[in-house]
């Protein structure tokens, strides 16, 4: 791909914290960038400042350090980004299309244009049917798919997905991927992933970055060359498994 | 669900019915023994009407020949409009106060600590001040219900705001959300159990409010024929005016029950799986 083609750059950039013992050195330098259209996957052991970078580039923690460029011609960094957190984080009181709707009314923009769209959302991740529920009715998978469709509704060009399975149980996690690649597949969106699982970030992106224990810096970044659309059984083939490996022995060095 | 839906009307009225009984029969059971045994001591002990009227007199007092006399309805809608508009007032402005308070830091800084001390002040104390500013009536009546009733409304409804999970505040915050629209579509909604659970402490206080109220001064309402019929040691009206106080209570803290399944319907919805 082209020097054209990057969305976001992010150079250099350092986060440390101000703590009552000191400060806390969160991000070292870490410098990469993202393509349009690219899922990239950020792998790095618990605590390595991962949703923190995540957060600084979503705009709710401020950097210390380094730059974030946003090619503006592409995308408003504002209004065009989605946001998957670890947790669904739907809001009790309202139903399940007007949590998926909850962008565009902070966004001011028109609802009613917004109807079909999350309907067809809802669909995409296998939830029609389900509309007028509340969060409580559902299970653990299901709100988490009703938060992912959610970060699409405003059409976002960039996604950001902090641990978005983190907590789900594996089998459903295995299930939540697949349907994570044939959204993205649809959709055509770029993703920014963050997790700790490697043989996660391997199946679903086209590279993955490793970043080091706190304070972190990236140590390797790997481009995924395995054919699309992958399905489960690309998990037994050894050039999925040799990147797994590979990933892991980047992790293990430090 | 379904099942009973198919049922004939004449069957479900049953059902119905027998729903309230087992959810109320021994209530209703509890109260009916009560009357029985006070108005049973009352005729056995031959005790006077002027120590405690039996059940039977405070029954006459409010539906007999001479109820009339009494002018039970205006008295209970000055009550009544006491009650709701305190409560009216109660829930506007201490919801907007706790908006304010929890705003920010700086605005929490300023007020909570005022709140903190108005709340030590005995607030019926206040009463007869109240009635120096604003002579006797209704209005006054309402503000000093308003003054007993507003404090738990607004330090709930003020925990409420501020113990909104930070991530979901994110949630909204990444959309470069502004303030109003945090208050408005998170935390004023994230608080309304909390606003409840206040709200239902406020219920009682409005009562108790009003009445204190119309004791110091007024010219309508429970409380003052209560006085009234105090001076002329009228026992049957003045347990009458209990038992319409408890009516007015018990039918105030009802209409909440209600309001708050109406306000938050996702509290009753539960998985089903």
């Amino acid at each position: 791909m082209s020097e054209k083609d990057v969305l976001l750059s992010i150079k250099d950039l350092r986060k440390v914290y101000k703590t009552r013992d000191g400060e806390l050195e969160a991000i070292g330098k870490v410098t990469f960038d993202v393509k349009d259209q690219e899922f990239v996957s950020i792998v790095g052991p618990s605590g390595c400042g991962k949703s923190t970078l995540l957060r600084i580039v979503a705009g709710l923690l401020e950097k210390t350090e380094g730059e974030i460029i946003v090619d503006k011609t592409k995308f408003n960094p504002d209004k065009e980004v989605g946001f998957v957190f670890q947790k669904a984080l739907l809001l009790d009181w309202r139903k399940v299309i007007d949590n998926v709707l909850l962008p565009i009314e902070i966004l001011k923009l028109d609802k009613r244009k917004y109807v079909d769209r999350a309907m067809e959302l809802l669909e995409m991740v296998g939830l029609k049917g389900f509309e007028n529920r509340y969060p409580n009715e559902l299970s653990g998978g299901m709100q988490q798919r009703v938060s992912i469709a959610r970060a699409l509704i405003h059409d976002p060009k960039l996604i950001l997905m902090d641990e978005p399975f983190g907590a789900l149980d594996a089998i459903t996690r295995e299930k939540m991927n697949l349907e994570l690649m044939r959204i993205w597949s649809e959709s055509k969106k770029t993703v920014l992933f963050i997790t700790h699982e490697i043989a996660e970030a391997v199946f679903l992106s086209d590279r993955v970055i490793v970043l080091s224990a706190r304070p972190s810096r990236q140590v390797g970044s790997f481009d995924i060359d395995l054919p699309r659309p992958r399905g489960i059984d690309l998990k037994t083939t050894p050039e999925f498994n040799k990147y797994v490996i590979d990933v892991y022995k980047t992790l293990e060095v430090q | 669900m379904s099942l009973t839906a198919k049922k004939p009307l004449g069957v479900r009225i049953l059902y119905g019915f027998w729903d309230f009984l087992k959810k109320y029969g021994l209530t209703i059971l509890a109260i009916v023994l009560l009357v029985l045994i006070w108005q049973i001591v009352v005729d056995g002990f031959h005790i006077k009407k002027y120590v405690l009227p039996s059940p039977k007199l405070v029954f006459n007092s409010l539906f007999g020949p001479q109820a009339a006399k009494n002018h039970w309805w205006k008295h209970i809608r000055t009550t009544v409009l006491e009650v709701f508009g305190s409560f009216a007032l109660v829930l506007v402005l201490g919801v907007s106060l706790a908006v304010l308070i929890s705003w920010n830091r700086w605005l929490n800084r300023l007020l909570m600590p005022v709140l903190v001390l108005f709340n030590s002040i005995p607030k019926i104390a206040l009463a007869p001040l109240f009635l120096l500013w604003l002579g006797y009536g209704v209005k006054t009546n309402i503000w000093i219900s308003f003054f007993v009733a507003f404090f738990p409304v607004v330090i709930n409804a003020t925990t409420g705001m501020m113990s909104v999970d930070d991530d979901l505040l994110d949630l909204v915050k990444y959309l470069d959300a502004k303030k109003y629209q945090v208050f408005l579509k998170v935390r004023i909604p994230a608080s309304l159990p909390y606003i409840f659970s206040g709200i239902k402490i406020c219920a009682t206080s409005c009562v108790v409010g009003s009445i204190v109220g119309e004791f110091c001064a007024a010219k309508s309402g429970l409380g003052y024929l209560m006085r009234d019929a105090q001076a002329f040691i009228d026992m049957p009206t003045m347990f009458a005016c209990l038992f319409l106080l408890a009516v007015i209570g018990m039918s105030f803290f009802g209409t909440i029950s209600i309001l708050e399944k109406v306000c938050m319907p996702w509290k009753r919805s539960r998985r089903e799986d």
